[in-house]
């Protein structure tokens, strides 16, 4: 029996809509889009933004589609491997996603079509690019018409931007309560005054909040022709110069220089390493979650044996890091995101169904837990045998490190506080977990008093 | 005079009126451009490429 089923954040574009059908991905495109469609294919457009990393390529299928009506063809896109969110990205990765998305609109302007959205849920990183993967976003350019998506991308990517460089790179966070981007008054509040001697911040979010707020209560209806594709061509380069000149360097924050000081030797390091690649070997595991995976050492080794590896880290600067090498190295099937495991990516927008949670995006074949359970346990708290049920709900295989209170580390974490933790020990970790798992292998680091294990959720 | 078909997004009122003001200015920008690489290109210099389709500008690379 076929089981077909229409994506929750696909509601909002009368175009078309995403739909699984017995697990498979397929996106309706109705009949309303169909010229708009047939100029991206036959324009070009689709096949050089395809060869240009920009767009997710698609196949047309024979599949019936969802909604019978309304439905001109249905096509099958290629699968992204993980679905994430702009406030889990680094400042790369945001800055990226706001530089293809102008990319796109440049080459597509050239051959008359123009985006119709700028939204930063329609960028993902496909082979470590950032690529669109709403193929239904783009509609023929009528002369004289504005940008539509020019309120949104100054939302979506400028605002955040520039908050990041300017202000405070965590201000990332602000997407997680505006899901339609930050509101260009509030990021005008928020950003130094210095920055109205930018003139792209001062036009695109300065005096954009100012106009926004004047015309807010007034019904504005331009007259046709009021904008040439000059026009247009140079206010898309001004917001793609605007949007290079931002940067932020990663320095500073908690853990981007981790490695540098650690209380680990080399050989433990390469232990622990051995032990990752050794165990990624036996288990094959097509996707795994690298758990607090810092600047992506340890996703590396099972990212190179080719398990698409998603690696979480709280640091801002150490995510960033890796997302940089990541294109240095021009490596396909790492993403490197921010996420703080205490308190992870809730499920959001319409009817708190529009983006999913981290877990619901999830469960993965392998999670590796490396050198993180005492800050779970330890800083914040959480009982042994509710660290065991979380991991148990997000994987097939556990990799996970024991750190005991005698590690320096753990030390440092109990200076200051009360040991309220009779139980973090070797045994009651192993009780703990095994309610939940088989532990199939443990092995002490070399070097060090902590220990791997590999572990099989019940 | 309302344009057909509306766009599904709001698109703002201020930030269409604003962008029409920056686009005006700025289109201005890409038209001094464009004279000056015919005014070089009469005599015969070379015009900066800015061929967007040779994929080597990738901005991701």
């Amino acid at each position: 029996m076929s089981r077909t089923e229409q994506l929750s954040a696909s509601f909002r574009d009368p175009s078309g809509f995403l739909f699984t059908d017995n697990g498979i991905l397929y996106r309706q495109i109705n009949r309303a889009y169909s010229n708009d469609y047939a100029r991206l294919m036959d324009s070009g457009l689709y096949a050089k933004l395809v060869k240009a990393s920009l767009l997710i390529p698609h196949v047309e299928s024979d599949q019936l589609p969802a909604e019978s009506e309304s439905a001109f063809k249905v096509i099958q896109p290629e699968r992204v491997p993980f679905i994430s969110y702009p406030y889990e990205w680094s400042f790369s990765q945001l800055k990226d996603a706001a530089l293809a998305t102008l990319s796109i609109q440049k080459r597509a302007l050239k051959l008359d079509m123009s985006l119709k959205d700028a939204s930063a849920y329609n960028i993902q990183f496909v082979r470590g690019k950032a690529m669109l993967i709403d193929t239904l976003s783009f509609e023929i350019y009528k002369e004289g018409e504005p940008w539509v998506a020019y309120k949104q991308f100054c939302q979506h990517f400028l605002a955040p931007l520039a908050l990041m460089a300017y202000r405070d790179v965590r201000l990332c966070q602000l997407l997680r309560v505006y899901i339609d981007g930050v509101p260009l008054d509030l990021a005008s509040g928020l950003l130094p005054a210095s920055t109205k001697f930018n003139f792209g911040l001062l036009t695109h979010i300065h005096i954009h909040a100012g106009a926004q707020k004047r015309y807010s209560d007034k019904v504005v209806a331009p007259r046709k022709g009021g904008m040439s594709k000059q026009a247009l061509t140079g206010l898309i380069e001004s917001l793609e110069a605007t949007v290079k000149k931002l940067t932020w360097k990663p320095a500073g924050t908690e853990w981007g220089d981790y490695y540098e000081n650690t209380n680990y030797t080399d050989s433990a390091f390469e232990h622990k390493k051995q032990l990752v690649r050794e165990w990624s070997i036996e288990k094959k595991p097509a996707l795994v979650w690298d758990l607090g995976g810092n600047t992506g050492v340890f996703s590396r080794e099972a990212a190179s044996l080719g398990a698409f590896t998603v690696s979480f880290d709280i640091d801002p600067a150490a995510v960033e890091q890796n997302y940089r090498t990541v294109k240095n190295q021009k490596e396909q099937n790492i993403l490197s995101l921010v996420l703080d495991l205490t308190n992870p990516s809730p499920a959001i927008g319409w009817d708190n169904n529009e983006r999913d949670s981290f877990g619901a995006r999830g469960p993965v074949d392998m999670a590796l837990a490396l050198a993180v359970i005492h800050h779970l346990a330890i800083s914040n708290n959480v009982p042994l045998p509710q660290l065991a049920n979380f991991f148990a709900a997000h994987c097939k295989w556990l990799v996970i490190e024991f750190v005991p209170k005698s590690d320096s580390q753990v030390q440092k974490l109990l200076t200051s506080r009360e040991d309220i933790f009779p139980d973090y020990t070797r045994e009651g970790f192993e009780a703990a977990f095994s309610s939940c798992f088989t532990i199939h292998k443990s092995e002490l680091v070399r070097d060090s008093e902590r220990a791997l294990y590999l572990m099989e959720v019940k | 005079m309302h344009y057909t078909p509306l766009p599904y997004l709001d698109p703002g009122s201020g930030s269409f009126i604003i962008q029409i003001a920056i686009a005006a200015l700025l289109g201005l920008g890409v038209a001094l451009r464009a004279s000056w690489s015919s005014i070089k290109k009469y005599f015969g210099m070379k015009p900066k490429s800015e061929d967007e389709d040779t994929d080597s500008d990738n901005v991701q690379d």
